[in-house]
């Protein structure tokens, strides 16, 4: 059931077995594959079914370098479903070499492998509605599917794997009746968890602080919390609750916000193709499932490993918008509309070109010249984007000339100078705000320098293309925009040494025996892919163990296994409900944690 | 056992005459409300009407009510079936109700939940129905309720064919949360081997039980449009918007309705037609409603068919089907 925090007796206790903060996609995934299991949930969601400025204003702080890093309430929504009312819905699984140990990396390594992820990224497929997990173009779209460049075929280099979009999915209005009908299951809308409770030792959590906007406040006793509150808020709030662990939760050896990392990514180059323009593909195609998705290319894993590559994709785009040179009606369009286009989609449209009266004549005379491909462009926007359900993804110009830029996404290293540190101003909850200093690595730079010229070379093998970009401007055009908004990562990360990490391969935090994360706060490193799709497939994986760990019946063999391939895309099997509706009713003896669990 | 399959022609009567006559315990008679339904072999019968009952119930051990059609032949259909069979000593009756019964109601739903008549005349009609059989069972027969969920399959024109026809021309597709309710399917042959364990179940006089009839694993609707349609070919899958499922069933539907009628009385075949998609079906799509069959596995040892089989089978049902009508 979903109710309003504001409902909640004044300094109740309510309990539950599983309290989870934060719903958006990491934790609405983790409250759906709880349910079902015997176990009592509450969600605590800061906001409500649609935006609201105060609460938004929770998310404000500040930033160490304003041209590095966006704001930090900006790319984030604190609402239910949190930043997937606003997301671009690309899905991606991370690359089987991502969760190693890789020496051009500094700090790399998962203490989980891609195999125990596999299981439950059909799942996060199917929640995120981006069809079939099948990411390799041939097997998604057919052995006839068109090549991305005719006459291309490389051994360094791949065109076959692709990225799926989601309708884009708001998993809060998506998802708001399942968990309405959950009986064991309770979100709490307006609910902000503003300290974490450590039992004394702190070796386990007792309760969760809860504070409402309008100035009520209660707790929630648990057997297991789970913070998924996004990159930023995670570290945030566990740096916050430092009543019992002084230096924060899990911060015993100075991790909790550092390693912050988000993506490398930017508009490089030129890229000019031989043949025709009908040989090149640079837009999506449509799986059978109707989804949209794309081809990317990208240096083979193996290669990477052996040349010391960090992973990085590249996709096709159109030239810099801002630059009138381009002669594009559609693009110059878009430059004139950018005021109407929201911060977080508008960025590109704002690079910092100085604004002048003859760069709007400039622009304006694109449009005036090129009428029909941008009234072509546009019908086709209002048709397939705006009045769609499942809404194309970007935008995508005819290809008349063969040349493109490069839109680059890679990996960056993690740095543990890179972090986000509590400030000494409060937001009105009293909860100390963020100071957000991201920053990146040389080599992170020479990595994608040397994909692009091995790109480059493949491209000039093959005799399909050329590339030219140049190595002196590559860092700027890679930090135009500074940090790619709205990945959030690595800000409690996953490890196998307490110094080096802040919680285990069960996302759950070192010190603390019934404290976990989800979200990409965990992710070690950040790979090629866009985050969210992993860390739904890691909140279900989480939801997995919490089941088995605190179900109050022996499960059996079948909950056990891995959710087996069906033709199907959800793999949600039944569950009889063991217990009756949740009842958050104070609880006068909530269950002590088992002392055996409680040690670190 | 001597058995009367009433609506023998319908879709599960059919297929369940096929079953019991292969059984080797059972001997079905097929019954129809017309000659022409009931073919060479079958009764015609008329289950409003006592006296055309009687005369089919005579020296029969049990009787199977599989009758489809108006809110009478549901509702009064189930009233005479009652009073005739308790007269003439015939004690057992196997029911086929609906989920319907359960009306609005969401989540999980097990046989003791109470029912709920709200949601139209078939849901009305059919929880008579159960009323009457429940009269049946007190004046001391033994009666069997089974309520499935939509029972599909080869040969299933509700579920498979018209399903397919809409995905096919684009008017279903994924429907998102239109089309997140569970779809309760069940397959025929599934429901049949219910209906025989309910004819063979050791049951006392004077006692009335109830089972949902659904495959556990069958999913929500969206899932089985888009596997259908994979299985199929109708690809890609659209995304439907809801307003055009809107205006497909408050405006499309009744003037659908309409045309079939007006074709039907002018003596010309109605198939040329799209399916109507009327609200009702709008309804069900996204109502999260799950029916819990684990009583009709533990006490009917109903084994389930597993949902990619009968996927399996329904499109290769659907894709002769459309073969033969080109």
């Amino acid at each position: 059931m979903i109710v309003d925090a504001d409902t909640i007796e004044m300094n109740a206790c309510l309990w539950a077995d599983v309290c989870v903060v934060g719903g958006g996609a990491a934790g609405i995934a983790l409250a759906l594959a709880l349910s079902g299991q015997g176990l009592r949930i509450v969600l605590l969601e800061s906001g409500r079914l649609r935006g609201h400025a105060p609460t938004q204003a929770l998310y404000a702080g500040e930033v160490a370098d304003e041209r590095l890093h966006s704001p930090p309430d900006k790319y984030r929504t604190r609402r239910m479903g949190g930043s997937t009312a606003i997301w671009g819905g690309r899905c991606v699984p991370f690359d089987p070499f991502d969760f190693d140990a890789r020496s051009q990396v500094p700090d790399s390594g998962w203490p989980l492998s891609l195999a125990d992820l596999l299981p439950f990224y059909p799942q996060a497929n199917a929640l995120a509605e981006a069809g079939r997990f099948s990411y390799d173009a041939e097997q998604a779209l057919g052995p006839n599917a068109p090549p991305m460049i005719r006459g291309f075929a490389s051994a360094l280099v791949t065109t076959s794997s692709l990225e799926r979009f989601s309708c884009p999915t708001d998993f809060g209005r998506r998802y708001a009746r399942r968990l309405q009908l959950a009986g064991d299951l309770k979100v709490l809308l307006g609910a902000n968890c503003t300290a974490v409770r450590l039992a004394a030792g702190a070796l386990a959590v007792d309760e969760m602080e809860v504070r409402t906007l309008a100035g009520r406040q209660f707790r929630v006793a648990v057997r297991a919390a789970v913070i998924a509150t996004g990159g930023l808020e995670t570290a945030r709030l566990l740096l916050a609750s430092r009543d019992v662990a002084p230096a924060g939760i899990g911060n015993e050896h100075d991790v909790v916000g550092r390693y912050y990392m988000c993506h490398i990514a930017g508009n490089v180059g030129n890229l000019t193709f031989s043949g025709a323009t009908r040989d090149v593909r640079h837009g999506y195609e449509i799986t059978p499932e109707g989804v949209y998705c794309r081809r990317r290319l990208a240096v083979a894993g193996s290669e990477q490993q052996r040349r010391g590559l960090a992973n990085a994709v590249a996709r096709l785009h159109f030239p810099r918008i801002t630059d009138p040179a381009h002669r594009n009606g559609v693009l110059s369009g878009l430059f004139l509309a950018r005021r109407l286009i929201s911060y977080e989609y508008g960025k590109r449209l704002n690079d910092g070109t100085p604004t002048t009266a003859m760069l709007y004549a400039r622009h304006l005379l694109n449009v005036l010249a090129d009428p029909l491909d941008t009234s072509a462009f546009l019908a086709h926007w209002v048709a397939r984007r705006t009045l769609a359900q499942r809404k194309f993804p970007s935008v995508i110009l005819r290809n008349r000339t063969n040349r493109f830029s490069l839109e680059v996404h890679g990996d960056q290293s993690p740095r543990a100078d890179s972090r986000v540190t509590l400030t000494g101003k409060a937001d009105a909850l009293g909860m100390p705000q963020l100071r957000v200093d991201w920053r990146y690595s040389p080599q992170d730079i020479e990595s994608i320098r040397r994909t692009l010229d091995l790109m480059a070379q493949e491209f000039e093998r093959s005799g399909t293309g050329c590339l030219e970009y140049d190595p002196h401007t590559l860092e700027e055009d890679l930090l135009r925009f500074g940090a790619y908004g709205g990945h959030h990562i690595g800000t409690a990360r996953m490890g196998s040494d307490p110094r080096k990490s802040v919680v285990d391969a069960d996302c759950r935090v070192h010190s603390v025996g019934n404290l976990y994360v989800a979200g990409s706060a965990v992710f070690p490193t950040s790979s090629q892919a866009n985050p969210t799709l992993t860390l739904i497939a890691l909140s279900l994986r989480l939801g997995r163990h919490l089941a088995q760990r605190l179900a109050p019946r022996p499960l059996t063999q079948v909950d056990l296994k891995p959710p087996a391939p069906r033709p199907t895309a959800t793999v949600e099997t039944p569950k009889p409900v063991v217990r009756p509706p949740a009842d958050v009713a104070p609880q006068p003896e909530p269950q002590p944690v088992a002392h055996a669990e409680a040690q670190p | 056992m001597k058995v009367l399959v009433l609506g023998g022609s319908g879709y599960i009567g059919s297929r369940l005459c096929e079953l019991l006559a292969a059984s080797g315990w059972a001997t079905p008679v097929s019954a129809s409300s017309s000659r022409q339904q009931a073919g060479a072999k079958g009764l015609r019968v008329d289950t409003t009407d006592p006296a055309s009952l009687r005369l089919a119930v005579q020296d029969m051990d049990a009787v199977v009510n599989c009758v489809a059609g108006s809110p009478r032949a549901i509702a009064e259909g189930a009233k005479v079936l009652g009073e005739v069979c308790a007269k003439a000593g015939c004690e057992r009756i196997v029911h086929l109700s609906s989920m319907a019964v359960y009306g609005r109601r969401e989540g999980p739903v097990q046989e003791r939940a109470p029912v709920d008549q709200s949601l139209g005349w078939y849901a009305r009609a059919k929880c008579e129905a159960e009323r009457h059989m429940a009269s049946f069972v007190e004046r001391g027969g033994t009666a069997v309720m089974l309520r499935p969920g939509c029972v599909w399959g080869p040969g299933s024109q509700l579920w498979v064919g018209r399903i397919g026809r809409c995905l096919h021309a684009r008017r279903l597709g994924d429907l998102g949360e239109a089309g997140d309710g569970w779809s309760n399917l069940v397959h025929v042959d599934d429901v049949c081997n219910a209906i025989c364990a309910a004819l063979r179940l050791p049951q006392p006089a004077g006692q009335v039980r109830a089972y949902n009839l659904a495959a556990p694993d069958s999913p929500r609707w969206n899932d089985y449009f888009v596997d259908l349609a994979l299985a199929i070919g109708a690809t890609p899958v659209r995304r439907i918007s809801p307003l055009q499922l809107r205006v497909d069933a408050w405006v499309g539907a009744p003037a659908l309705k309409l045309a079939q009628s007006a074709l039907a009385r002018a003596g010309r075949k109605a198939a040329a037609l799209p399916d109507p998609l009327p609200p009702g079906l709008l309804g069900l799509w996204q109502r999260h409603l799950r029916l819990e069959s684990e009583k009709a596995r533990s006490e009917l040892g109903v084994r389930w068919t597993p949902y990619a089989e009968a996927l399996q089978q329904s499109a290769g049902w659907y894709l002769q089907a459309q073969h033969h009508a080109h």
